[in-house]
């Protein structure tokens, strides 16, 4: 393993105290935002608020997944371990925002449609990269050698980002043909009122915030992990 | 068969296997001749050849090799499923060779009787002297063979030195680890001993 | 080049078929298995529904995806006695051929586990063919874009526990595209919807190239 980026972890450090104010002062922003300023929809009422952290979350769970492909080229590209400490840290915090995405889709869901879940496109991809992010995961968790590990994962990671897309498009088409109505018209409804998008913008800030505030602290965490357990 | 600048080298390479360091920052040149690899058991002699074939990924340095390479391992590496005749075939018509010399080189090598028995039912020596074979049907200019005497009876130890002899005197870049048969001291241009992931010229 | 590389894929596949005729434990093996798992799905689901097509489809899609990650890895565990993944791999050109050749024979072998598995769900099932052609093709395209994910899935679990668990969770998500596409497709062809056949079997030959392309690439990183 090369001896770089030792640098990056002192100037992380100094960073995150700020990150961390600033995405807690961003979250308690938005949420405010979200639950009192945004006006009330005209036909779903107040549940629709939750579209102010269902958005930001599948955001977000695309962003993470997103990160692990990129982070997974640089450790197959340069084999420098910091590559991999980004990508399990992501595919970490992605796992958990999937998780609660899903989750925050029922939450909405059996209220405004009285089910629990609908095989709707978005949510059916969601879920499989969930399952994805799973896989990933445990193939991590099966792997005893650092660097075998990382290129295990790697490849899985590149493989399974590349996918994504094409899976969206084959649920996609499969509705399309049985003409399942689409329920889940919200997250990008094209109606929003101004307030509702500009809380919706904080939203999706504060929530990027409180990600890059996570990834910088466990990807201090896996660097000093790696330097303490695999030395070359 | 003469050859012209055949050789493997291995520069600061260092190999990290299971998180322990099986090799450290090992500089080797080998070229035309016999090269001995020496070391008690558990040195890292087989990652070092492993290294040199490029089957094993440096966590730091370089390998390079000019000129194509057979490394045959502590384990024969026959496919199953396969007799010997055809496991030789497919790996000379891999390279894009002749296969016209198998027949006769797996007789001189005592396995002429059992070719056309799938390696599965041949005992280990045979195994190996079927394996060993692929030296001379296989013309290239770099062998790279981990304790080639196991499992040999006298017989296939002396085809075995001869066959070291000759590609030596090919010009062949012969690189042999082992821990024992002092004889072939004699052949060799160059000597290295590997203790602990350290290889040091002898 | 490419000529070559392409011998050294027929070579290896050769080599697979040749061993799996003399030896077919694999091929037995998933033949066996898509018969149980037809049968008892067939059993399970009631064959009152399993009749219809899009659930008779289904369920062949499924037991042959399983039947896939079964015969590929029996097909790699094979390698994994005298080390003679190694010998291949330390060829010039070893791990691409590899790939191509395992690919390529697995394919031919999963043609006639999923004639097999095809010819008794309709048995079962009394399922009734409006397009035969456009049936073959589909399944045909079907099968070709099964085995480079397994493939691939298959090596990066090689050497760690618990591997039988752990391919059909890295397989079977990758592969939604595929059976999605090969359910509808199979299904419009029982049920004689021929631009829906033909639409899903071009899609499943797409899928079926971005597949291997993946693959090639990426496997040789995989293999070390």
């Amino acid at each position: 393993m090369t001896e770089t980026t030792i640098s990056r972890g002192n100037t992380l450090p100094r960073i995150r105290p700020w990150l961390g104010i600033a995405a807690a002062a961003s979250f308690v922003v938005a949420s405010v935002m979200a639950l009192f300023w945004a006006p009330t929809d005209a036909v779903q009422g107040n549940v629709y608020r939750i579209l102010y952290v269902h958005v930001p979350l599948a955001w977000l769970a695309y962003l993470a997944f997103v990160i692990v492909f990129l982070a997974s080229v640089g450790w197959l590209w340069t084999k420098n371990p910091v590559f991999d400490a980004i990508a399990v840290s992501s595919a970490e915090i992605g796992v958990l925002f999937t998780g609660l995405f899903l989750v925050a889709g029922s939450i909405w869901a059996k209220p405004t449609w009285g089910v629990w879940w609908t095989w709707e496109p978005r949510l059916v991809t969601t879920a499989i990269m969930f399952v994805m992010y799973v896989g990933y995961l445990l193939l991590r968790g099966l792997s005893t050698d650092f660097s075998r590990r990382a290129t295990r994962a790697a490849v899985f990671g590149i493989v399974a980002v590349i996918d994504v897309p094409i899976v969206h498009l084959s649920v996609l088409w499969a509705n399309s043909l049985h003409q399942l109505p689409t329920v889940l018209r919200a997250g990008g409804a094209p109606a929003l009122d101004s307030s509702m998008l500009l809380t919706l913008m904080v939203s999706l800030g504060a929530y990027t915030l409180i990600y890059a505030y996570f990834m910088t602290a466990r990807v201090s965490l896996e660097r000093a992990r790696q330097v303490r357990l695999w030395t070359i | 068969m003469r050859t012209v600048q055949s050789g493997a080298s291995l520069h600061d390479a260092t190999v990290v296997l299971d998180d322990r360091v099986i090799l450290r920052a090992v500089n080797l040149t080998v070229g035309p001749g016999l090269t001995l690899v020496r070391g008690p058991n558990g040195s890292g002699k087989t990652t070092l050849l492993r290294a040199l074939a490029g089957l094993v990924p440096l966590a730091r340095g370089a390998r390079q090799a000019s000129g194509d390479v057979l490394y045959i391992g502590h384990r024969p590496m026959l496919l199953r499923g396969l007799t010997a005749r055809e496991n030789l075939e497919f790996f000379v018509r891999f390279r894009g060779g002749d296969t016209r010399g198998i027949d006769g080189a797996l007789r001189a090598w005592g396995v002429g009787e059992d070719m056309d028995r799938p390696v599965e039912r041949l005992s280990a020596g045979e195994r190996r002297r079927a394996a060993l074979a692929r030296v001379e049907t296989e013309r290239v200019p770099v062998l790279l063979l981990d304790e080639p005497f196991a499992d040999l009876d006298d017989a296939g130890a002396n085809r075995l030195r001869q066959t070291i002899a000759r590609a030596r005197d090919d010009g062949r870049s012969v690189v042999i680890a082992t821990h024992a048969h002092r004889e072939l001291d004699e052949l060799a241009k160059a000597q290295v001993a590997v203790d602990d992931g350290a290889a040091t010229a002898a | 080049m490419i000529g070559s590389a392409a011998h050294r894929i027929a070579l290896v596949a050769g080599r697979e078929l040749r061993a799996e005729r003399r030896q077919p434990d694999g091929v037995v093996a998933a033949v066996t298995f898509i018969a149980v798992l037809v049968l008892l799905e067939s059993l399970v689901v009631g064959p009152q529904i399993a009749r219809e097509a899009d659930v008779g489809a289904a369920l062949f899609w499924i037991a042959l995806a399983f039947a896939t990650i079964l015969a590929t890895m029996r097909s790699f565990d094979r390698e994994l006695e005298d080390d003679a993944l190694e010998g291949l791999v330390a060829l010039p050109g070893g791990r691409d051929a590899l790939f191509g050749g395992k690919v390529l024979s697995l394919t031919i072998v999963l043609v006639l586990v999923a004639a097999v598995g095809g010819i008794l769900s309709l048995v079962l099932l009394n399922l009734q063919i409006a397009l035969g052609v456009h049936l073959l093709v589909v399944v045909l395209l079907g099968v070709l874009a099964l085995p480079p994910i397994v493939v691939v899935d298959v090596v990066l679990a090689l050497r760690l526990r618990a591997r039988a668990a752990l391919v059909p969770i890295l397989a079977l998500p990758v592969l939604v595209p595929q059976l999605v596409a090969a359910t509808r497709g199979t299904s419009a062809a029982l049920q004689g919807d021929a631009v829906g056949a033909l639409s899903w079997a071009g899609l499943l030959f797409a899928f079926a190239v971005v597949y291997t392309v993946i693959g090639l690439t990426i496997v040789p990183a995989a293999i070390e």
